[in-house]
């Protein structure tokens, strides 16, 4: 029951923030966030690390004709991007207390929605349900993006929800055709991964069309839609751009983590053949993502396109660390996935308070911000630092495991990946230095002068500091003890490396009732 | 004579839905021409006819689902028609008060409307019951010809009247083929009834030429009513001209009823079919041409009542894999249910989706453009959220009941290898997210305010808001539906 009041709880404060009056919406979602968050922090105390099974399972008959059940658990994989998820709705209603002035109800209805899903998504171990929340959760962030956004949002929110929509009709195809496979083999109809890890899906190397192949296909299609992969990233620029912050911030730290989530999940331990033959096209993809991610975001005129392309590049070095896939690179791109959110979702809130002072995002109106708001300038120093990997903070570690795993095996792709690294250095620091340090440029002085009038303040403000604190204490907590957050995800992750092509999970039910065994399955003839 | 020996009240009891219909159906009319020819007040109009509804649909649910012939065989109750009869007499309901709130069809004739309307149902009834070619033919037209006039009721003036010449010429048109398929079957297995043709069709479908062409030429009688692939070419002008609770009717009911025939056809006319048969193989690119023209068309409509017609030959579409299913799967019903399930959700969501243009429908010129929804998420929250709520439903985006329906036409294709018909289908599906999201982009995202202003009609957002509360319970919970329509088809 934990997990599904976890899920449904944010779908409980959407209905009663529809009955809010105006004047508290803000706090009441600020209160009923935070209280989801420290609700959640309850799955540490619950969690047993040492296990590699499916934990505090629920099981309850759902379309039992088609052997659909509502099956959600938590495991080592999906453990710490579950906490990341309700960690950051609270810190996104902070940030958003003064940019979202029109139809705030209609917002903060939106972000609880989103959260739902994407903890369904996170949290589901039956694959029709995961993809009714993989797929529902576009409608809130299409909202968000459509109405809240930028000049051009309903070019950005429409191409959002097409192109992913795109990849994930495919996965539901396969999903289906994984359900009719369990009947042929089972003689019953499933539609639980588990079933499905169990499934002889019939593989023929260096071939296209056979099932192993074509199945893995489909699934990477929407998965690397929504991570993004090069080539089809080109959504993700424009998405984040258009985006209000808090979108922004939702987008890159949790909804892009569905997309590397489900390749941990679904495609590698389900098709481990076709995985293996052709992992080289995703290494491929990957290292070409971040290093052409790389090489773009240095040439951006804006700040915002910047982080997103620096998005590009970074989730690249997840899917190097996937696919590469020993027990070092694996490690390193789950704890990567939390250290991008972090680093990532901050520089974006950055970017947007900012923005929030200036009303501009380009690097060349902008020079010695640093000295005009020293406070804004430590912050965001720090989460550059994060973000180019420098020792002491998390970034480091994540991709230091990546290259660690994917030198001793792949020594190629590692090569070429580590230049990213450094072009990540070059156009990180590059902006740091244009924004930040240097002459106060005109903007930044009229604008000061500006809040000056105004009685307001140039630097950080309490609000502001208080969802930025997290933040930098994270950055530095998982850089320096990196294994206070890996310990919960090891025995998984071993798991999953150790028992490639037999990956079989065990359940562990949160009580008796929660496993109903599914009966009445219709079979058809 | 020998029809009045086996003559028995049991046969006039389970009829006795179409009964009450008729002679409700009459009372308006009747208190109408006692009346000097004046309209009596709307209200009491629509209370009589519901009225016969609601026992109709109470004399339906009581009498239960049994498999039973009667008149001599010429009828055929059953699990199917069970459930579709409680599902046509829903709609009915659903238009009568759509009507009756709607300014375009509750005019000086209100009375004739409703009397057609409900005559419309019997019709849709009589099909579904028919077991014998001649009684479904009779009970098509029925149906058909008070639609022709319903149609041109409308207080609009040119386009209405339009519509219903160019559905009537066309109609009559496919009427004529059709009736000229059930002669020439007629002519091969001597006999019109169901359960004979049964017998012989196995083996006729194989050897007799003669035979092909009549199960052909009814396939096509019916490809028209229910809009597929090359004569679909009504479907817009009719759907736009008519008014809207008359689109609603036809838009479900019609397609609901026929879809169902089609269904009996297939099984019962060209039975035992594998899906190399060239008929099958025909049905599929029928179906490939069908998804693809009504999505690829329905991406340039401006008029909202457009859009919802090709969005509605795209459905047909989806629908017809099941068919196609079911067609080859012999014994298994899972493609039958699916299509069953199909129906049953997109008469939902299409009841809900016409329910809510004919609230916004400016006065007697039925032009809703998309341009006129702009803002309306501000102005009218509870109509837009129900609108895009509908629009997500028909584009198959879970959680609604849209998705489980494309869930369970695709397993079913899936199941039968129709692996090509899944992925264009999909393909298709993508195309048409694009038109179902305009309209909320128009009434959530854009900044300028458009024309249409909502006004008080409660009984409408009564409909519409139950529509609502179907499409999410049903996406949800998809299971006692489906259940109940297996149910419905394993009763033998």
């Amino acid at each position: 029951m934990f997990l599904s009041t976890l899920i449904f709880m944010p779908f409980v404060f959407a209905l009663i923030v529809l009955f809010v009056p105006s004047k508290y919406i803000r706090s009441v979602s600020f209160g009923l966030a935070l209280g989801h968050f420290f609700y959640s922090l309850n799955l540490l105390r619950f969690f047993d690390s040492s296990s590699h099974a499916i934990q505090l399972a629920q099981k309850i008959p759902w379309l039992p004709s088609l052997g659909i059940t509502y099956f959600v658990g938590v495991d080592g994989i999906s453990f710490w991007l579950v906490l990341l998820s309700t960690f950051l709705t609270p810190i996104v209603i902070l940030a958003s207390w003064e940019s979202i002035k029109e139809n705030v109800r209609g917002f903060h209805i939106s972000l609880f929605a989103l959260t739902s899903f994407m903890l369904g998504s996170f949290l589901a171990i039956d694959g029709v349900l995961f993809y009714v929340f993989f797929e529902a959760s576009l409608i809130p962030m299409y909202f968000i993006i459509g109405i809240w956004g930028g000049q051009r949002r309903l070019y950005a929110t429409v191409k959002f929800f097409i192109y992913t929509m795109l990849g994930s009709l495919f996965m539901l195809l396969a999903i289906i055709y994984l359900m009719k496979l369990t009947q042929v083999q089972f003689g019953q109809m499933s539609a639980s991964i588990l079933d499905w890890y169990k499934l002889e899906i019939p593989f023929v190397a260096g071939e296209f069309i056979n099932t192993q192949t074509l199945l893995m296909i489909a699934f990477s299609l929407a998965f690397a839609i929504k991570v993004p992969l090069f080539p089809l990233h080109t959504w993700l620029p424009d998405a984040h751009v258009e985006a209000p912050t808090s979108g922004s911030v939702v987008l890159a730290a949790v909804m892009l983590k569905m997309g590397t989530y489900g390749f941990l999940r679904f495609v590698i331990p389900l098709f481990p053949g076709a995985v293996d033959y052709w992992s080289w096209v995703f290494l491929l993809l990957a290292v070409v993502g971040i290093i052409y991610g790389a090489l773009v975001a240095m040439v951006q005129p804006d700040v915002k396109k910047l982080v997103a392309y620096s998005s590009v590049s970074h989730m690249g070095y997840i899917v190097l660390g996937l696919f590469v896939f020993n027990n070092y690179s694996v490690t390193g791109a789950l704890y990567q996935m939390l250290n991008h959110g972090i680093s990532t979702g901050a520089l974006f809130l950055l970017v947007g308070l900012i923005y929030e002072r200036t009303h501009s995002r380009e690097i060349s109106k902008y020079g010695g911000l640093a000295s005009a708001a020293p406070w804004i300038g430590i912050c965001f120093l720090i989460v550059t630092f994060s973000s180019i990997a420098v020792p002491m903070t998390n970034g480091f570690v994540g991709e230091f495991l990546i290259l660690l795993g994917s030198f001793s095996t792949k020594k190629p792709f590692a090569v070429a990946a580590s230049t990213g690294v450094v072009l990540g250095a070059a156009y990180m620091l590059w902006m740091t230095k244009k924004v930040f340090f240097g002459v106060e440029s005109d903007l930044v002085k009229s604008e000061k002068l500006h809040l000056k009038e105004k009685g307001e303040k140039f630097d950080l403000r309490w609000r502001e500091v208080a969802y930025l604190t997290p933040f930098l204490g994270l950055i530095f907590w998982m850089g320096i003890f990196p294994g206070h957050f890996l310990s919960y995800s090891t025995a998984s992750l071993q798991h999953l490396t150790q028992s490639k092509g037999h990956y079989e999970l065990q359940v562990l039910f949160a009580s008796e009732n929660d496993s109903k065994v599914v009966e009445n399955n219709y079979q058809g003839k | 004579m020998e029809s009045i020996n086996h003559f028995s009240w049991l046969d006039v009891l389970l009829v006795s839905p179409a009964l009450v219909l008729f002679f409700s159906s009459l009372i308006p009319l009747l208190s109408k021409i006692f009346n000097g020819n004046r309209e009596t007040n709307s209200f009491s109009v629509l209370a009589s006819a519901l009225a016969g509804v609601v026992t109709a649909l109470g004399l339906t649910v009581t009498l239960g689902s049994t498999h039973k012939p009667a008149f001599d065989g010429m009828l055929q109750f059953d699990g199917v028609s069970f459930f579709v009869s409680i599902l046509i007499l829903l709609i009915t309901g659903a238009s009568l008060i759509f009507a009756k709130e709607n300014t375009s069809s509750n005019n000086h004739q209100f009375s004739e409307f409703v009397f057609l309307l409900l005559n419309s149902a019997v019709g849709m009834l009589t099909v579904l019951w028919a077991n014998d070619l001649m009684v479904f033919f009779i009970g098509m037209e029925l149906m058909s010809l008070c639609l022709y006039i319903l149609i041109a009721l409308s207080s609009e003036g040119k386009l209405s009247k339009e519509a219903s010449l160019k559905y009537f010429i066309l109609g009559s048109f496919a009427s004529a083929i059709l009736l000229y398929g059930v002669a020439l079957i007629y002519g091969m297995v001597g006999s019109t009834q169901f359960s004979q043709i049964l017998e012989s069709a196995r083996e006729l479908i194989l050897t007799s030429r003669i035979y092909l062409f009549g199960v052909v030429f009814v396939i096509l009688g019916l490809c028209f009513k229910v809009s597929l692939f090359p004569f679909q070419a009504w479907t817009p002008d009719v759907y736009q001209g008519s008014p809207s609770p008359v689109t609603a009717f036809m838009a479900t009911g019609v397609k609901t009823v026929c879809f169902v025939v089609f269904l009996k056809t297939l099984k019962i006319l060209v039975v035992g079919l594998d899906s190399s048969h060239k008929l099958i193989e025909v049905l599929q690119w029928i179906a490939a041409l069908t998804m693809l023209l009504g999505n690829i068309a329905a991406l340039v409509q401006n008029n909202v009542k457009r859009m919802l017609a090709y969005s509605s030959i795209s459905h047909s579409g989806y629908i017809l894999i099941g068919l196609i299913v079911s067609g080859v799967s012999g014994d298994d019903f899972f493609g039958s249910a699916s299509i069953l399930f199909y129906l049953a959700s997109y008469s939902i969501m299409t009841l809900g989706a016409f329910g809510i243009v004919s609230i916004l429908e400016k006065n007697y010129d039925m032009q809703l453009q998309v341009q006129d929804l702009s803002g309306l998420g501000k102005r009218s929250p509870w109509l837009a959220g129900c609108f895009t709520l509908v629009l997500l439903s028909l584009g198959g985006i879970p959680p609604t009941v849209g998705f489980f329906a494309k869930f369970y036409i695709f397993s079913a294709a899936l199941k039968y290898q129709l692996i090509w018909l899944a992925i264009w289908g999909v393909l298709s599906s993508i195309i048409s997210i694009y038109y179902y999201l305009r309209p909320i982009v128009f009434m959530y995202m854009k900044n300028e305010e458009g024309a249409v202003l909502p006004k008080e009609k409660t009984l409408s957002f009564g409909v519409i808001s139950a529509s609502m509360v179907l499409i999410l319970v049903f996406g949800v919970m998809s299971q006692p539906l489906f259940q109940w329509i297996i149910s419905a088809l394993g009763v033998h």
